[in-house]
């Protein structure tokens, strides 16, 4: 594995919606495809519904940027030969910068008078 | 996995929208995962089942294409990254591609702008030329007589028709009095091709009246040039030979393709003209729908009927009717221009099959690699895209390198193309052109890159691994030998074209021309009617003459009415009462208006008799005939002393026979020619004849100053050299000659490349068997002989193939060639000959590499 900077976590910034979701998803443990697909539904209350290109696309793309990797082995060997896949130490990082952005465009945001100040 | 249902056949389906590779990876997981989602959502709803199916459509359509590119954009950065890592071949292949592309692109635009491109005036394909001819007199597209267009005219119901003749006028101006081309015109000429004035108006049909008040039309050029573009030209009068013309328009260049710059309205008085003078020129256009053909066979029929009708002009003329584009481009012009494309051609194919060969070295040295990533999981479709990927890239280069080559060498190239290729002016690199080389690019680099990359695909892995570092697909070297041969067999039909146009024009060149060009100078001019009506021409002329002759430098003067070479010519039908050979047919004869020192300016002999006196009482009815033409009424009897009829002109005779001349163009052999005497007849336009010991450059000077001194309003035009003239003629052969030659010479070179290149692979290949050989015995000269063998096969292959192939293709080339044979069996074994000594030269350093080999160091290298 080559060693990440923090130049590289932020030249992938700011991330596609689909791949912060799938790192969200990501975030409690490994999941399958359709696990992931699913998770996000939940969390949206099934306003966003992944289309299998999208997720499969991004899934090949966050590989290759080494944001997500593979599990040699079935978890809990659940399924025959499902392909599961789990966060990176890289992807946590960039997951984590991408939420400090949006957390200061929120306040931003906020400040400005755009959005509603918490009470 | 179970049966797949419906549903899931058709998502499998759409799957195949994306690549390959992208398959291979997600295919099973993304359709467990489509089966799981759709097993969901049917338990939501039809809603959601809907929004499933619409989600995985939008994908085939939005997402495969992006993944196709990714996989494209991987491809091409890999491709880059291998040719970056062998410079030396990339430069090579690019450097032959941007020559062949760039080559093929410059000939290209030339033969787009001349014979491809539509005509420049509007609805061009409709228009069509109409000339007489008259078989029995082999004279073929001839003048029309006015009397005989106006019948046409009356009579024809598949086109309307449009005379013109053309003359010179000298008009006034701001400058110097200047001499103009100028077209005397039905008005409906200018609506045939489409002319629209930039100002005033066109000529109406009722200018054409024969009482109607004078007016003319002018181009825009000659209002800038000659009246410093006065805007308030058009209405004014110009004063034209003693008449003031009414100036009613303004035309832009060029509209007319008939380079005049000056029109009249052409008035026709039917009473006035001869019917058997055909001096007028037509042109016409199709009424709609109907067919070239049909225009044709409705002037058949007229002109049959003309000739029952007017025996005594007509008999034995017809009608020839052609489309306007094969009067404007004539097909020798095209047919020339066609060889060249085809053998700029060759040249490419050449070099494809040059870069082919390097690819298939390359691909054979990088058998380890491709499999090596074959057996980590590659696809072989893969490595074959990698492969074409790469040939396409290639060609990218070497043709964006070619268009830029193109670019900057086409205004090169006009300068060199002959000035008589019509439309040339235009050539260049625009979007046609463009077209035609991105095309070209595509199928080089299809044709170069699928030859490696199908030889390539068929290697078996574990084979090429085990094989090490030796590695060679015997198919790969195949293919390598078939190639070279195929190039050696091109070059060899470029050899024997060159060489035959080459010959062709030597001959040209060396033909006997009957006459003397050297220190000719030429210049015409014409004078005034008013002015000079009756004797009063003569007179000057007479006095021009004796100007001329009293000049220091000068040895000789003289006027007629076309100079050799002049362009155009004059011809009628003589009669010669008694003679047994014409058997009381008519002889179609060139004829000239000369003065006395014709003869003895241009240097053309006298074969018997004697020349023009120079006294008008004598010379008035007397005739000088060539030497062909009194062979041809006389055979060898003494011609000298017996009469001629020239039609309406009346009886002459004949004092002198004179040699043959080459009048008109260096491959027609001489016509019958008689001249008669400038002291009975003068034409409008004269040329002036210098012969000078002196540099001919400052003659047109000595024309030019010696005419103004004696009448300062004449313009003097077309001043040249004869000698430049003859060359200016031989241009096109001579054009497509060298070039041809050269293509011929860049085709040997690649093509001994390609020969060098194989046998230097097949030597480092056999490097252990040569040194088994010499630690077996074998002298180094067997080995030199093996190698120079092996180049001298692949050759003679080739130069067979390439022999078969010219005796197939130079009957193409039969009509251009001028005194030589298109299957010259000389010519065919010097190409066979030179292609043979070049392929052994290109052996040699391979041959004398095996003869070096050190069979201890060869054995101990593996």
């Amino acid at each position: 594995m080559k060693y990440e900077t923090d130049t590289d976590v932020q030249a992938l910034l700011p991330l596609a919606p689909a791949f912060l979701h799938i790192l969200i998803a990501l975030g409690e443990g490994e999941r399958h495809g359709y696990a992931i697909m699913q998770d996000v539904a939940a969390r949206t209350d099934g306003r966003v519904q992944m289309s299998p290109g999208t997720l499969y696309g991004s899934i090949k793309r966050m590989l290759a940027d080494g944001l997500i990797e593979e599990l040699t082995t079935g978890a809990a060997g659940a399924d025959e030969r499902r392909r599961f896949y789990c966060l990176t130490k890289f992807g946590r990082r960039v997951a984590a910068a991408e939420a400090d952005r949006l957390t200061a465009l929120l306040s931003q945001a906020r400040s400005s008078g755009l959005v509603p100040r918490r009470s | 996995m179970g049966r797949r249902t419906f549903a899931e056949r058709v998502y499998h389906l759409l799957l195949r929208c994306y690549p390959g590779e992208f398959r291979d990876e997600y295919e099973r997981e993304m359709l467990r995962t489509f089966r799981e989602r759709l097993g969901h959502d049917r338990t939501v709803g039809a809603m959601a089942v809907l929004r499933l199916w619409w989600q995985v459509v939008m994908d085939s359509i939005l997402r495969a294409p992006g993944e196709h590119a990714d996989v494209l954009r991987q491809d091409v950065r890999y491709a880059l990254r291998s040719l970056r890592r062998a410079p030396a071949f990339t430069l090579t292949a690019v450097a032959t591609l941007a020559l062949g592309i760039g080559a093929n692109t410059a000939i290209f635009s030339v033969v787009h702008a001349v014979a491809l491109r539509p005509l420049a005036f509007d609805a061009g394909d409709r228009v069509i030329r109409v000339w007489e001819d008259n078989p029995s007199l082999s004279i073929t597209s001839f003048s029309v007589s006015l009397p005989n267009y106006v019948s046409w005219r009356e009579r024809v119901r598949t086109a309307e028709l449009a005379a013109w003749m053309i003359g010179t006028v000298t008009l006034p101006g701001s400058g110097d009095p200047v001499n103009v081309r100028s077209l005397s015109a039905s008005s409906d000429l200018f609506s045939i091709v489409n002319a629209r004035p930039v100002q005033g108006r066109l000529f109406a049909g009722s200018d054409e009246a024969l009482n109607a008040a004078p007016v003319a039309m002018i181009t825009e050029g000659l209002w800038r040039r000659q009246f410093g573009g006065d805007p308030g030209i058009v209405g004014k009068p110009l004063v034209v030979a003693g008449t003031s013309h009414t100036l009613v328009g303004i035309l832009p260049d060029q509209s007319v393709p008939l380079d005049a710059e000056f029109f009249r309205p052409l008035r026709i008085d039917p009473g006035q003209h001869d019917r058997n003078n055909r001096v007028a020129q037509v042109i016409g256009r199709l009424r709609p729908s109907v067919s070239l053909e049909q225009a044709r066979s409705d002037l058949h029929e007229i002109a049959r009927q003309l000739e029952a009708q007017f025996p005594e002009s007509n008999k034995g003329w017809g009608v020839t009717v052609s489309s306007a584009f094969d009067w404007i481009v004539p097909e020798d012009t095209r047919r020339a221009l066609f060889i060249l494309l085809a053998a700029v051609g060759c040249v490419l194919l050449i070099a494809c099959a040059n870069v082919a060969n390097l690819m298939l070295a390359r691909a054979v040295g990088r058998k380890r690699e491709m499999a090596v990533r074959v057996a980590i999981g590659a696809g072989r479709r893969r490595l074959v895209r990698q492969v074409l990927t790469e040939g396409l890239l290639l060609t990218l280069l070497g043709g964006s390198a070619g268009v830029l080559f193109a670019y900057w060498s086409v205004p090169l190239l006009k300068g060199w193309l002959p000035e008589t290729l019509p439309r040339v002016d235009e050539a260049a690199v625009n979007a046609p052109v463009l077209l035609f080389s991105i095309g070209v690019c595509l199928l080089t680099g299809l044709i170069f890159g699928a030859l490696p990359a199908l030889a390539g695909s068929r290697s078996d892995v574990v084979e090429s691994l085990k094989e090490g570092a030796r590695g060679s697909t015997s198919s790969a070297t195949r293919w390598r030998q078939l190639l070279a041969t195929a190039q050696v067999a091109l070059a060899t039909v470029l050899l024997v074209g060159a060489g035959l146009l080459v010959q062709s024009l030597q001959r040209l060149q060396r033909v006997d021309l009957g006459f003397d060009p050297q220190q000719v100078t030429t210049a015409m001019m014409a004078l005034p009617a008013d002015r000079y009506g009756g004797p009063r021409a003569w007179a000057f002329y007479q006095r021009l003459l004796e100007r001329l002759a009293a000049a220091p430098g000068v040895e000789a003067a003289a006027i007629t009415s076309g100079a050799p070479f002049g362009g155009g010519n004059t011809g009628m039908p003589i009669e010669a009462p008694g003679a047994a050979r014409l058997e009381g047919k008519p002889l179609q004869t060139d004829w000239r208006m000369v003065s006395p020192g014709y003869f003895t300016s241009l240097r053309i002999p006298l074969v018997r008799g004697q020349l023009f006196t120079g006294h008008p009482g004598t010379d008035e009815r007397s005739m000088l005939i060539s030497a062909t033409m009194a062979r041809r009424i006389w055979g060898d009897e003494d011609p000298l002393g017996r009469k001629l009829t020239a039609g309406p002109n009346g009886e002459f005779t004949v004092v002198g026979v004179v040699g043959d001349v080459r009048n008109l163009d260096l491959a027609l052999e001489p016509a019958p020619t008689m001249y008669i005497s400038t002291a009975r007849y003068l034409w409008p336009t004269m040329t002036v004849i210098v012969r000078t010991g002196q540099a001919p450059a400052q003659s047109s000077t000595l024309i030019r100053g010696i005419v103004r001194e004696l009448d300062p309003q004449l313009a003097v035009f077309n001043n040249r050299q004869t000698a430049d003239r003859i060359a200016s003629s031989a241009a096109q052969p001579r054009f497509n000659a060298s070039l041809v030659a050269l293509f011929a010479v860049v085709a040997a070179l690649l093509a001994a490349l390609g020969i060098y290149g194989v046998l230097a692979y097949l030597v480092s290949q056999r490097r252990q068997e040569i040194g088994i050989r010499m630690a077996l015995g074998a002298g180094r000269p067997a080995m030199t002989r093996l190698i120079l063998g092996r180049g001298l096969w692949l050759a003679a292959g080739g130069v067979v193939a390439g022999i078969l192939g010219a005796l197939a293709v130079s009957r193409w080339l039969e009509a251009t060639l001028f005194g030589v044979s298109a299957r010259d069996p000389w010519t065919f074994a010097a190409a066979a000959l030179t292609t043979g000594l070049v392929t052994l030269a290109a052996s040699y350093i391979p041959a004398r590499r095996a003869a070096r080999v050190d069979p201890l160091v060869a054995l101990r290298a593996d």
